[in-house]
C-alpha cells in the first residue's frame, strides 16, 4: 500500500522546502460563504487560484478589509481580488458581482444546476477547467466549509468523501479536516506551531472494522470505530508525526492554534 | 445571559437563571462562576476523572440513570452549543446522540436543529413553519442507507440509497407542514431555524 503524506504548511507564513522529497504542491483557494477565518491572507497568499463559491464573494468584500483595519477598504479590495467567482448566484450581492466583474474576475453562472453544492461547482472548475494550473500535485483549500447551516457543513464534508483521490482541506478558525483515504497508509507531519495538540479520527459514512494509528495519546491499535460506537475525539499528538491506516476512509482533524 | 437580557441587571438575570446541575470534567469552568453557582445551591457533580466520555455523554446519563424528580417515560433532552467551534467536539457531540439512539436528543444552534431518526420506527415529522424551515436535510451519519423514503420534501426520496461519498439530502425543501421519513438506516434530520 502506497504512502501519502500530509503537512499542513499552507498555515506556515512560508512554504519549506519538503523534507521527504515529495513534490511541491500547487495550491487553490474557494471561499465559501461562513466569517473569512483570520488567517485567509496566509492561505491566499500560497494560493495560486483563489475562487469564491457564490455568496463567499460578499465575505471576502466584506470582511478582507476587516483584516486590515489600518488600510483603505478599496486598496484591501482591489488586492484581493478572486480569479472566478462560481456558483448558482443566488447569495452573491449585485454590487459585490458588478465590483469583481469590473475588476476583470471571471464569472461562472451555474444558477441552471441544482444538483450540486457550490463548493462541488468549484472543485470540478478547479479539477476540470482551470487553465495555467499545475494539476499534478493539486491541494484545494477551502476557508468557510464549516458552522452555519449544519445540512450546508455535511453537504461540504460530502465533496471531500466524493473527490477522495482529491486533496481538499477544509478549514474554520478552530479546526482543518480532510480526508485519509482507505487507498494508502497515511503519514500526518504535525506543524506544531500551527496545529495541534486536539486532534480526531472520524468514520464518517462508514464503520471502520480496523485503524491502527502511532502519535496519539490514544492510539488506535486494530481497533474498531463507528457512529454509535467509539470514533477518536478529543484525542492529543504527542509529537511531530502521526501514521494512520485503516480499512476504511477517515476524516482527520486537528485543532488550529490561535495565532 | 445577561447579555439577552441588556435591560436588567446582569445579578438578578444570572440568579434567575441559575442551572440545577454543572457536571463534566471541570477542566473550563471559571472558578468565580464555580463558586457563584455553588453559592446559589446548584448541584455540581465533577467527573474529571473520566476522560472516556464526552461533556454531553456524562449530562445525558446523569438526566436518564440519576436526575431525581423527572418523569423520564417522555424525556426530550435539549442541547444548546453542540455545534461550531472545534470539529472533533462536534462529531463527539454527534456520536452521543447516535450512540444513545432510544433516547429523544435535539442539538441545537441558532442556524439548526439535529436529531436522530431512529431505523426501528417510522417516522412522521410536524413541521413548526414559523420557527423553523425551509431548508432541510437527512443524513445517513456513520453508515449508508440502502433504502430511505420520504414524503413532504420539494426533492422525496424513493426507496433511494443515500451515502457518504454519493448522494445525501442537503439543501432540501421542507414543502408543507408534514414530513415523513422511513428508512433501514438511522438518519439525522436537520431543520433550519428561522431569524427571529
Amino acid at each position: 500500500m502506497d504512502l501519502m503524506h500530509h503537512s499542513s504548511s499552507f498555515l506556515l507564513p512560508t512554504i519549506p522546502p519538503d523534507p521527504h522529497h515529495c513534490p511541491s504542491l500547487t495550491y487553490a483557494l474557494v471561499l465559501l460563504n461562513q466569517s473569512l477565518p483570520r488567517f485567509t491572507p496566509l492561505l491566499w497568499k500560497h494560493g495560486q487560484l483563489r475562487l469564491c463559491a457564490d455568496g463567499g464573494a460578499n465575505r471576502l468584500y466584506d470582511e478582507m478589509p476587516l483584516l486590515f483595519p489600518l488600510e483603505d477598504a478599496s486598496d484591501v479590495r482591489c488586492r484581493y481580488k478572486p480569479d472566478v467567482i462560481k456558483g448558482d448566484m443566488d447569495s452573491i450581492r449585485t454590487e459585490v458581482l458588478d465590483f469583481y466583474m469590473s475588476l476583470g474576475t471571471k464569472i461562472i453562472d451555474k444558477s441552471h444546476d441544482q444538483d450540486t453544492t457550490d463548493l462541488h461547482k468549484c472543485v470540478t472548475y478547479i479539477r476540470d477547467v482551470a487553465p495555467n494550473l499545475d494539476k499534478s500535485n493539486l491541494c484545494i483549500l477551502v476557508a468557510g466549509a464549516l458552522g452555519g447551516r449544519f445540512d450546508h457543513e455535511m453537504g461540504n464534508l460530502n465533496v471531500i468523501c466524493r473527490f477522495s483521490s482529491l486533496r481538499i482541506v477544509l478549514l474554520s478558525d478552530d479546526s482543518l479536516i480532510h480526508l485519509l483515504p482507505r487507498t494508502h497508509r497515511h503519514e500526518i507531519h504535525i506543524q506544531t506551531s500551527v496545529e495541534g495538540p486536539h486532534c480526531g479520527l472520524i468514520p464518517l459514512g462508514m464503520p471502520s472494522r480496523s485503524s491502527t494509528t502511532t502519535g496519539l495519546q490514544w492510539d488506535l491499535n486494530n481497533t474498531e470505530m463507528r457512529f454509535g460506537g467509539l470514533i477518536s475525539t478529543s484525542n492529543i499528538v504527542t509529537g511531530d508525526k502521526v501514521t494512520v491506516q485503516s480499512d476504511s476512509d477517515l476524516l482527520w482533524t486537528i485543532s488550529i492554534k490561535k495565532l | 445571559m445577561p447579555l439577552l437580557f441588556p435591560q436588567e441587571d446582569a445579578s438578578d438575570v444570572r440568579r434567575r437563571y441559575k442551572p440545577d446541575v454543572i457536571k463534566g470534567d471541570m477542566d473550563s469552568i471559571r472558578r468565580e462562576v464555580l463558586d457563584f453557582y455553588t453559592s446559589l445551591g446548584t448541584e455540581i457533580v465533577d467527573k474529571s476523572h473520566d476522560q472516556d466520555t464526552t461533556d454531553l455523554h456524562k449530562c445525558v446519563t446523569y438526566i436518564r440513570d440519576f436526575a431525581p424528580g423527572l418523569d423520564k417515560s417522555d424525556l426530550c433532552i435539549l442541547v444548546a452549543g453542540a455545534l461550531g467551534g472545534r470539529f472533533d467536539h462536534e462529531m463527539g457531540n454527534l456520536n452521543v446522540i447516535c450512540h444513545f439512539s432510544s433516547l429523544r436528543i435535539v442539538l441545537l444552534s441558532d442556524d439548526s436543529l439535529i436529531y436522530l431518526l431512529p431505523r426501528t420506527h417510522r417516522h412522521e415529522i410536524h413541521i413548526q413553519t414559523s420557527v423553523e424551515g425551509p431548508h432541510c436535510g437527512l443524513i445517513p451519519i456513520g453508515m449508508p442507507s440502502r433504502s430511505s423514503t420520504t414524503t413532504g420534501l420539494q426533492w422525496d426520496l424513493n426507496n433511494t440509497e443515500m451515502k457518504f461519498g454519493g448522494l445525501i439530502s442537503t439543501s432540501n425543501i421542507v414543502t408543507g407542514e408534514k414530513v415523513t421519513v422511513q428508512s433501514d438506516s438511522d438518519l439525522l434530520w436537520t431543520i433550519s431555524i428561522k431569524k427571529l
